[in-house]
């Protein structure tokens, strides 16, 4: 059967980088071997060629047992030749071309990365209340790329421009370049009832030269996670 | 070293090269979509006073030749020749435009540019991305315009919504009889101009530049120069010293020829270099898929004295765009391309070679999603973030509470007690209206949910939003909370806040609005609906019809909203019912 006039155009671009995206929604990574990746389990939507899958890689089981307590393991690692897609239940897909930088991004944002990258769990101080909620931070830092979500489209905000801080809600945060001290603050005010849910209400406050990258939306459920 | 434009940035020609002979590179790209470039000459009133200078497929050339359509080359998907001081005084403007062929829109194209390039130096590029647009079926790149008889340069990336004969009557152009209607082509490859004699004969003194594609496209097809028909094929070094016999008379292919940039093509006689090992424990893959390809491109010949060469593609900056063909016979689908030039040898399997992408570092990437500056109260950052500056005026902001995603400055959140009304609707609806209070000096960025957001500014006048859709709006506002009861409301009752006076409220729906005139018969979902204007006069029609109900468990749609207003009322519904 002829590919229907209508669908015309929606097929993939010819490969220009590493990682592209197709659309607003998918990314789109041509593997190579020796060029391995780390994604999230359950975030291909389709490969062509010959790619596998390893689900528990020893090192990401070290390296992520802080992640979360649970026995899952937060990536996969994906070898082989081919185009792999990857999406995340619809939110936009940023792919970030790091270039002897460091990137922080929130454990939840974060859908790929090239294996060869230096990485690690990061823990904040101050912040240990949010480990419950799913924050976490993962440190990535080298040559290679990053492929983030975004439950809309992003927003980047230079931090340090103003004499005071930048405060943002955890549950809206993505990424943040690895330079900027953060902390914790809790809004002490009786009558201040920020954020969601009631009464408590945190946001981060990021300090230094840096941007930080918020997407539009509060909803930081990790839907790939609840799913499987 | 070329010079980077943004989005209505303008510089001097005479600043950027002291050459008036440029060459006008094009790349533009997406997937599934051809593109028509043209140049349009206008006079001092931006009309297309004379057509001879509309530069097109099927112009080539303005009656002196100062202007040139030479086709892709270079990396370029359509590359123009301008010489400025021939250029005649009617001529005021020149703007290059590119037009989609067929279906699509501009948001499905990729990373493109338009780049200027002047004694074989690149000296000025402006760069754009399909993100930068929507539905738009062609795009203004840029303008060489005359002020004060000075060529400037001036990077547009203006999107129009209609396709190339829609842009040439915007110009005042006509469209003839005899040319083809743009789109009725299709994706049918191999559109050929009709053999003139500008297309035939390369321009004296003026050579197009030895691309990575020999002659991909570029109309240097004179007669003397038997050439393969097939310009996406690269010959490697071993390969081209055989002689190549036309097989087919050449066509000067300017329009519609596929291009492929050479790196990522490779010719199944040459010697592969060593690959990385094959996936381990799998198949041992087609050599011809998935090998990378070779590194036989090295440098590229001198031009030496032509002054009118654009250089070779950056090494990393530009990744080939050109699309070829499906399932073209010789290219490696899967393998990124490889750089050029210095990036030759090919590499230790156990070093990870990564592919360049467009655009290195984090910043470039996160470039277009920057934030936006500007000194307004109120800035719609995307379609779902906006931000409002409250140090302004020192008027403090009402939001919903939760909606905040991120603020800088000396800001104080407290919590607005709702007052008399707003308890109302706590009560009624179970649910309250909780609001907070922003105020003091400092940005405050508001989204919620990726609904989508729209600042709508008062000045004097009403609008009602239903409670539910009201995101932040100006305390200068007067608000109150009315109430529209009806059977079958959930909840008893549909809440909506008024507000008056002058400001800003900002709404937020889930996905794409649609706004209506209140005619005679105008309803409305009641949990569809999000604003109306406050003139117009709500009714609640409940539509019970025996019929449906025979049909047990059918829902149907039976209770609406119909609105009345005098004609100039509209209303706001989208595309979810909560």
């Amino acid at each position: 059967m002829n590919q229907p006039a209508a669908l015309a155009g929606f097929a993939p671009a010819p490969v220009g980088a590493r990682m592209q995206n197709h659309g607003q929604h998918m990314v789109k990574v041509a593997m190579q071997s020796g060029q391995d990746l780390f994604a999230r389990p359950g975030s291909m939507v389709a490969y062509e060629g010959f790619v596998q899958y390893e689900a528990n890689p020893p090192a990401v089981r070290q390296m992520a047992s802080q992640w979360l307590s649970g026995e899952k393991n937060p990536l996969m690692l994906c070898r082989g030749d081919g185009l792999l897609y990857l999406a995340d239940y619809g939110a936009d897909t940023v792919c970030v071309n790091l270039n002897e930088e460091s990137l922080s991004v929130n454990g939840t944002n974060l859908l790929a990365f090239d294996a060869h990258l230096q990485w690690g769990v990061e823990r904040v101080k101050g912040l240990a209340k949010f480990a419950g909620q799913g924050l976490f931070n993962v440190g990535i830092r080298g040559t290679g790329w990053v492929a983030l979500t975004s439950r809309g489209a992003p927003i980047v905000v230079d931090c340090g421009r103003g004499e005071d801080e930048t405060y943002v809600d955890p549950d809206a945060l993505v990424a943040w370049s690895s330079g900027l001290k953060m902390k914790g603050k809790r809004s002490m005010k009786a009558g201040a009832l920020i954020g969601r849910g009631s009464g408590e209400a945190y946001q981060i406050a990021f300090s230094g030269q840096g941007f930080v990258v918020v997407q539009p939306s509060e909803d930081s459920t990790d839907r790939i996670r609840v799913r499987g | 070293m070329p010079r980077e434009f943004q989005r209505g940035h303008k510089a001097k020609i005479s600043d950027l090269t002291a050459g008036t002979d440029l060459y006008i590179g094009v790349q533009i790209a997406g997937a599934g979509l051809s593109f028509d470039m043209s140049c349009f000459g206008l006079d001092g009133e931006e009309r297309l006073s004379d057509e001879r200078y509309f530069i097109f497929f099927n112009q080539p050339t303005s009656p002196e030749e100062s202007l040139q359509l030479l086709g892709a080359q270079a990396g370029d998907t359509e590359s123009f020749r301008v010489t400025l001081d021939r250029i005649p005084p009617l001529v005021q403007r020149l703007s290059f435009t590119a037009t989609i062929d067929g279906p699509g829109q501009m948001s499905q194209v990729g990373p493109g540019c338009i780049r200027i390039v002047a004694g074989g130096e690149e000296v000025a590029r402006y760069a754009f991305d399909g993100s930068e647009f929507s539905t738009e079926r062609a795009v203004m790149l840029g303008d060489i315009y005359r002020k004060n008889d000075i060529w400037r340069f001036a990077a547009v990336g203006q999107g129009f919504d209609g396709g190339l004969d829609a842009l040439l009557k915007n110009f005042g152009g006509e469209v003839a009889e005899e040319e083809p209607e743009p789109g009725s082509q299709g994706g049918v490859p191999g559109f050929a101009p009709p053999p003139g004699p500008g297309v035939q004969q390369a321009p004296p003194a003026f050579a197009p530049p030895p691309g990575p594609g020999p002659g991909a496209g570029a109309p240097s097809g004179s007669a003397q120069v038997p050439q393969a028909p097939q310009p996406q094929v690269v010959q490697q070094p071993q390969v081209a010293q055989q002689p190549q016999v036309p097989q087919q008379p050449y066509v000067p292919d300017v329009h519609g020829a596929p291009t492929v940039a050479a790196p990522i093509v490779q010719t199944p006689q040459v010697p592969q270099p060593p690959g990385p090992p094959g996936p381990a424990g799998g198949q041992q893959p087609p050599q011809q898929a998935f090998a990378p390809p070779a590194q036989g491109q090295t440098g590229f010949p001198e031009v030496g004295s032509n002054p009118y060469a654009p250089p070779a593609p950056p090494q990393t900056a530009q990744p080939p765009q050109q699309q070829g063909p499906p399932g073209q016979q010789l290219s490696n689908p899967f393998a990124p391309p490889q750089g050029q030039g210095g990036m030759g040898a090919p590499q230790a399997p156990h070093v990870p070679h990564i592919p360049q992408g467009p655009a290195a570092g984090v910043g470039a990437a996160l470039e277009k999603y920057r934030e936006v500056p500007t000194g307004q109260r109120w800035t719609l950052q995307n379609a779902s973030l906006i931000r409002a500056d409250i140090g302004i005026d020192g008027q403090p902001v009402l939001a919903k509470q939760g909606s905040m995603v991120l603020y800088q400055g000396k800001v104080d959140f407290s919590h607005k007690g709702a007052g008399f009304t707003g308890r109302v609707v706590g009560n009624a609806t179970g649910q309250e209206m909780q609001l907070m209070r922003c105020s003091g000096k400092g940005q405050v960025f508001f989204a919620e949910n990726t609904a989508h957001v729209h600042p709508v500014e008062l000045q004097g006048d009403a609008i009602c939003v239903s409670a539910e859709n009201v995101l932040a709006f100006d305390e200068s506002l007067q608000h109150e909370v009315r109430r529209i009861e009806g059977h079958g409301i959930p909840g008893g009752a549909l809440f909506t806040m008024q507000f008056t006076g002058t400001g800003t409220v900002v709404v937020k729906t889930q996905g794409t609005p649609v706004v209506l005139p209140v005619t005679p018969t105008t309803f409305a979902d009641a949990q569809a609906v999000v604003a109306w204007s406050a003139a117009a006069q709500v009714i609640v029609s409940s539509q019970v019809r025996l019929h449906r109900n025979a049909y047990p468990g059918h829902s149907g749609e039976t209770v609406n909203l119909q609105f009345r207003g005098a004609p100039g009322n509209f209303i706001v519904v989208q595309p979810y019912e909560v």
